[in-house]
């Protein structure tokens, strides 16, 4: 009997001056792996022109339902996508996304992928419905006015 | 085994005047139709069947049983002259046309009056602008002679000629596409049931013949039935406008007794293949059939036995070519052709040519892997019987005979960045 | 007396995929394959189109024929042996895909048709697995090229299946749509590429199977899977088409045709398909207001109800029940109508009730004893005027069919023919049908009376106005006459006559349900309505009566709400809510109707609620009963319910 206590004690002195595993966030984050599924990104073309299409057909491959497509015709003075068609409104329910990526795989043009970040925490729900705004990509080079990061071509 | 032509069809060719009325009845020209007015329609119908009449249009139809069809009691009905000769290699009827017009006309009148026909309608092809002027000069002619027109050769008889060009459709040689090009409406082949003879032009009984088939009937009608028949052999009796073109000494058109003629015959009253040259191979019946090699020269002109070789008389073409022929070249030209002509209303033969015709143009070119030939082997196996019209068929029966007899000329196409053949051909030059 | 009915048609029996099955004689084989419950792929066959095989997708085996045949072509014979699954067939519809394929682009992201097209599930179901199109290129055409202001032509979506072009042969008779040129270059276009011009347009994309004919006013707006059907009827005229009401966030964005072959038989006309944004309209009364005293202020409805009830009730005390009128709309339901009649004559006990302008007092259900189908049936139809047609364009269709693939006589008459001249030349005819708006019904009873001396019988159909103008005749919202066209001992003014006194200022309330666009257009209305003290509105938009109501009640569109409606040939069919109301919305209309009515002493036993209020109607109105399932209502002496 006296013998167990000692070897559980044994294991318990060991464990307790190993180093912990414990990361401490935020301050210290793990590395996120190069394909990890985070949150959307909408991506652009290099002209600055939107990949996506309208088409919905992420939102037809969702198996939650949690994405919310209103497609447009482009104006062709003003063309937002190539072709034409564009999406007018774009949303994706954060909170109820399984961020499995059947959107980014159903996407004809690549438009949409799941991109590395995972810190979405937040008090409001309406702050977790994701617009266009918030997904959209930073036109390289482009400066929008306001120098607001992220956000559309307008 | 005759050598030589038998002047059946063309005997008053060359006659003076002969494309003219007067130089026609010169030479006894309409005395058949005034003794077709004097007999019944059965009678009429009796002495083509005896004579083993087949149409030579292409598909070899028995004349008199074609005439048959029609139903008994209902009038009026029509009768269609088919001169839209259209098929590669082919070009006897525009002979007829132009150097025997009045004969056709004599023939056509035959039928209209063992038809009981109130109009025959002649369908010239568009691009046959001269012989279709010439055919209205003459058709002017008979009206005036009384042998068309109300009370024919003063018989109780009428019949209206009327006649119409095409505007550039090889599939308004079809019977049915015929009717509806006549009709004004879009050249195309017609679901059948119901046929023509039940309901064809504007609804009403009509039999669809060849230049050809007609200008036989003056002859029928004054010699006999049975003394045509017994020109030709029992299975294909007759004589027959046979086009010989291609890589010959003298190409041209010959007429010859159907049966006792060989390939052979043929090609030497062409004059032969061409000095210093050799017989690669050569394609009866117009650009739709099967190609025949060297081995069959010695085939009689008889539809069974070239139908027992693999292919077939069809409408009385031989292209011939010889060994600086590119198979692969010639079946990129026919497939065009089928490209070019087939009138879109069917998925397969409409979208299947035109696969087809870039397949070849990239074979052709040297550009085409060997997994496109396989490409090839389907498409065909998806059009052929499973179009709206025959055209669909045709248009994979040169290629695939030609890539089963050449197939390594096919294969060596392939990947080959170029023509292997006139590569080859050039070097030796 | 109508002609010898033709004998039952003989029975052929064949196998399909060894399936026994029994047809009669004359069928097509894809309809036989459809019976054995064996499904043959088809492009260019259609139901209502006669057969061309042009699109070779329904080929299969049939007995020993060595060709494979067109199902949609061949005839059944006795003993025949179908056989759709073999591995020819499979190969063949498979190569048959990619020649489809072959030319087809690749816009499948941005082509409405997108998730409803036969392309898309043909080639995955019989498809090939890999595209050897590299090697091909494609041909290319215009692509989104406006036909009309409604249609919008992708010329390289097309499949050249023919059936736009067959449709305006066949089905409209205008033969707008043809083709050009031949082989692959084959393009569908119009006359000299003028515009579509014909009221029949938005049946295109629905006949054509792939996206490249489409509505413009669907373009780029959903996908299939984001979208709500409701069963429903179209509200646009009296004829009564059966619609599916597709509908996306709570907005109605398409009607599509439910194919109901007693009435549309799957053809909708322009006006009552692209009317539909009339159901999305903004400017609505979506909150209860009250100007009884004072300023306008939005109240609870059943809080205006009350106001409503007691500023009545004050009337009716001081002033006769006979100064007081009640109007309602043929875009009422039947149950709203049947409830605004009760309201009138039992609570308030006015005789002064209508839903229309004019009078009818002679009505009798005899004016629409024949039945939309039976057009086809009858040998010989005579059309009074363009009225018809105006109304209830579908019934051109309906025409044209009974010509053309029945074979039966269409007569076209001025309104004011002489009908003894007519009767001279329709004669013994077995049956005979007379058609007339409801504007000419003397003159089509007059024409009627002519012909039913020299012909067998004589039916007449009436068209009345509105989406339920015949219902509120049946249950009697008129004067003069009950539900049931029970004549009533004390006739009331109609609607013109009601207008006209209230302009005189001889009537002190008026209880409206609106929108009535027949009365709204006439230039008498507000200024009656305007002399009026008290005028409680029911409405569910904005416009001349919410202006001028003192006590407003909120209104539903018919996409809001449900019920019955009947339509001129007195079939009686269900709209249903398409849109949801919001959480908070008012109650319908026939709550408030109801509630009314109660407020004011009356009683109601049922639940104020469509299904109870029917089962009221019923009781009240014996034809009506048996009607579930969109049937006609059975008027004694009318030959039944069909």
């Amino acid at each position: 009997m006296f013998r167990e206590l000692i070897g559980g004690l044994r294991i318990t002195m060991q464990a307790m001056l190993r180093k912990p595993l414990t990361i401490q966030y935020p301050e210290e984050q793990r590395p996120v792996p190069p394909r990890a599924r985070g949150r959307h990104i909408l991506h652009r073309y290099d002209n600055g022109l939107e990949k996506c299409i309208g088409c919905e057909l992420c939102s037809g491959a969702c198996p939650v339902g949690c994405i919310y497509v209103l497609p447009a015709a482009n104006d062709p003075a003003h063309p937002v996508s190539p072709g034409e068609r564009f999406a007018e409104r774009y949303e994706i329910n954060l909170m109820r996304c399984i961020y499995c990526g059947y959107c980014a795989e159903a996407c004809p043009t690549e438009a949409i992928t799941l991109g590395p970040r995972l810190d979405l925490a937040d008090y409001k729900r309406e702050r977790l419905v994701a617009t266009k705004a918030d997904l959209l990509e930073a036109w390289p080079g482009f400066r929008p006015p306001g120098g607001a990061a992220g956000g559309g071509p307008r | 085994m005759a050598a030589e032509e038998l002047r059946i069809l063309t005997r008053h060719l060359g006659a003076p005047g002969v494309t003219g009325l007067p130089g026609y009845e010169a030479v006894g020209g309409y005395r058949s139709l005034r003794r077709a007015l004097g007999m019944t329609p059965e009678a009429i119908t009796a002495e083509v069947k005896a004579s083993g009449l087949r149409g030579r249009g292409g598909a070899a139809f028995p004349t008199a049983t074609k005439w048959g069809f029609l139903p008994q009691d209902v009038f009026p009905r029509y009768l269609c002259v088919n001169a839209d000769e259209s098929e590669p290699g082919c070009f006897k009827d525009r002979v007829l046309l132009e150097e025997l017009p009045h004969q056709l006309l004599e023939g056509t009148l035959i039928a209209a009056v063992a038809l009981q026909a109130s109009h025959a309608f002649l369908y010239v092809r568009g691009e046959y602008r001269a012989p279709r002027e010439l055919l209205d000069r003459c058709v002017a002619e008979a009206y005036r002679a009384g042998y068309a027109g109300q009370g024919v050769a003063g018989s109780r008889f009428g019949c209206e000629l009327v006649v119409h060009g095409g505007a550039g459709a090889y599939i308004c040689g079809e019977e049915t596409a015929l009717l509806d090009s006549l009709e004004g409406l879009r050249g195309q082949p017609r679901l059948k049931p119901p046929f023509p003879a039940v309901r064809g032009l504007y609804g009403q009984p009509t039999v669809v013949n060849n230049v050809e088939t007609l200008s036989n009937l003056p002859y029928i009608i004054e010699h006999g039935g049975a003394a045509y028949a017994a020109l030709g052999t029992e299975a294909s009796p007759g004589t027959r406008l046979f086009c010989v073109s291609g890589h010959v000494e003298r190409p041209g058109t010959f007429e010859v007794p159907m049966g006792h003629t060989t390939f052979r015959d043929l090609i030497a009253l062409a004059g032969g293949v061409r000095t210093g040259h050799v017989l690669k191979a050569m394609q009866p019946g117009g650009g739709s059939m099967q190609v025949l090699g060297p081995e069959h020269l010695d085939l009689a002109l008889d539809f069974k036995a070239v139908a027992d070789a693999g292919s077939s008389l069809g409408a009385g073409a031989l292209v011939v070519m010889d060994e600086t022929t590119c198979m692969v070249d010639v079946s990129m030209r026919l497939v065009d052709f089928y490209h070019h002509e087939s009138c879109g209303k069917c998925v397969p033969c409409r979208e299947g040519t035109y696969f087809e015709s870039r397949l070849m143009h990239r074979l052709e070119a040297g550009l085409a892997s060997a997994d496109e030939l396989l490409t090839l082997a389907d498409i065909c196996e998806h059009m052929e019987g499973r179009c709206f019209c025959p055209l669909g068929d045709t248009a994979t029966w040169f290629v695939m005979s030609a890539y089963r007899r050449f197939a390594d000329e096919f294969r060596a196409h392939c990947g080959a960045g170029c023509c292997p053949v006139r590569a080859a051909a050039e070097a030796a030059a | 007396m109508s002609a010898a009915p033709s004998p039952p048609p003989e029975l052929v029996t064949l196998t399909v995929d060894g399936r026994a099955v029994s047809v009669p004689a004359g069928t097509l084989v894809w309809d036989a394959c459809e019976k054995a419950g064996v499904f043959v792929p088809v492009y260019c066959a259609h139901k209502k189109m006669d057969p061309v095989a042009v699109c070779r997708m329904c080929l299969i085996e049939v007995g020993t024929m060595p060709k494979l045949q067109p199902a949609c072509a061949t005839v059944v014979q006795a003993g025949m042996e179908v056989r759709t699954a073999t591995d020819r067939v499979q190969r063949f519809r498979q190569g048959n895909m990619e020649f489809l394929l072959l030319n087809h682009p690749l816009d499948c992201p941005v082509c409405d048709r997108g998730g409803e097209c036969d392309l898309q599930d043909f080639a995955q179901r019989y498809g090939p697995p890999r595209s050897r199109t590299a090697i091909t290129g494609k041909v290319h055409f215009d692509k989104a090229r406006p036909l009309s202001d409604r249609i919008m032509l992708d010329q390289e979506r097309c499949i050249l299946c023919w059936r736009c072009v067959r449709y305006c042969d066949e089905i409209t008779g205008d033969r707008a749509i043809v083709l050009q040129e031949r082989a692959v270059h084959t393009v569908v276009d119009t006359f000299e590429g003028r515009p579509l011009t014909g009221p029949f347009q938005g049946n295109l994309p629905e006949v054509c199977p792939v996206g490249a004919l489409t509505h413009t006013a669907y373009r780029f707006r959903s996908r299939p899977w984001d979208l709500q059907r409701t069963p429903s009827v179209c509200p646009g005229c009296s004829y009564g088409c059966t619609v599916g009401i597709d509908s996306r966030d709570n907005a109605v964005v398409r009607f599509v045709s439910q194919d109901n072959p007693d009435v549309d038989d799957s053809w909708l006309c322009d006006r009552g398909r692209y009317g539909f944004p009339e159901l999305n309209r903004q400017d609505r009364v979506l909150t209860a207001e009250l100007s009884l005293e004072g300023p306008v202020r939005a109240v609870g409805a059943l809080e205006a109800v009350g106001a409503a009830a007691r500023a009545l009730a004050g009337v009716l005390e001081r002033h006769d029940p006979d100064q007081v009128a009640c109007l309602g709309t043929p875009q009422m339901t039947n149950e709203e109508a049947f409830c605004l009649q009760w309201l009138g004559r039992d609570v308030i006990g006015t005789p002064h009730l209508d839903h229309q302008l004019e009078p009818w007092p002679d009505l009798a259900p005899d004016e629409f004893r024949l039945a939309i189908r039976e057009l086809e049936d009858c040998d010989t139809v005579v059309v009074l005027g363009e009225r018809p047609e105006a109304a209830t364009p579908v019934l051109t269709l309906r025409l044209y069919k009974a010509e053309r693939k029945r074979g039966r006589q269409v007569l076209r008459i001025a309104a004011d023919a002489d009908p003894t001249e007519l009767a001279g030349r329709v004669r013994d005819r077995g049956r005979v049908g007379v058609v007339a708006h409801e504007a000419d019904r003397d003159r089509a009873r007059a024409v009627a009376t002519a012909l039913a001396a020299a012909n067998g019988s004589v039916h007449r159909l009436t068209l009345t106005e509105g989406m339920n103008g015949r219902g509120c005749k049946d249950l009697g919202l008129l004067p003069g006459l009950g539900p049931g066209y029970r004549r009533l001992d004390r006739a009331g003014m109609h609607g013109r006559a009601i207008l006209a006194a209230a302009a005189e200022g001889r009537l002190r309330a008026l209880v409206v349900v609106g929108p009535n666009p027949e009365m709204e257009q006439d230039p008498a209305y507000e200024a009656a309505i305007a002399r009026v003290p008290l005028v409680v509105a029911l409405t569910p938009v904005r416009g001349l009566l919410s202006r001028h109501a003192q006590a407003l009640l909120p209104g539903r569109t018919m996409a809001e709400k449900q019920g019955t409606v009947t339509s001129s040939e007195g079939r009686v069919q269900r709209i249903r809510v398409a849109l949801q109301p919001r959480i908070g919305a008012p109650p319908p209309e026939l709550r408030l109707l109801v509630e009314l009515g109660r407020s004011l002493g009356g009683t109601w036993e049922s639940a104020p609620l469509a299904t109870p209020a029917f089962d009221v109607i019923c009781d009240a109105v014996p034809a009506y009963r048996g009607t579930r399932g969109g049937l006609r209502a059975a008027w004694p002496g009318t030959g039944g319910a069909a």
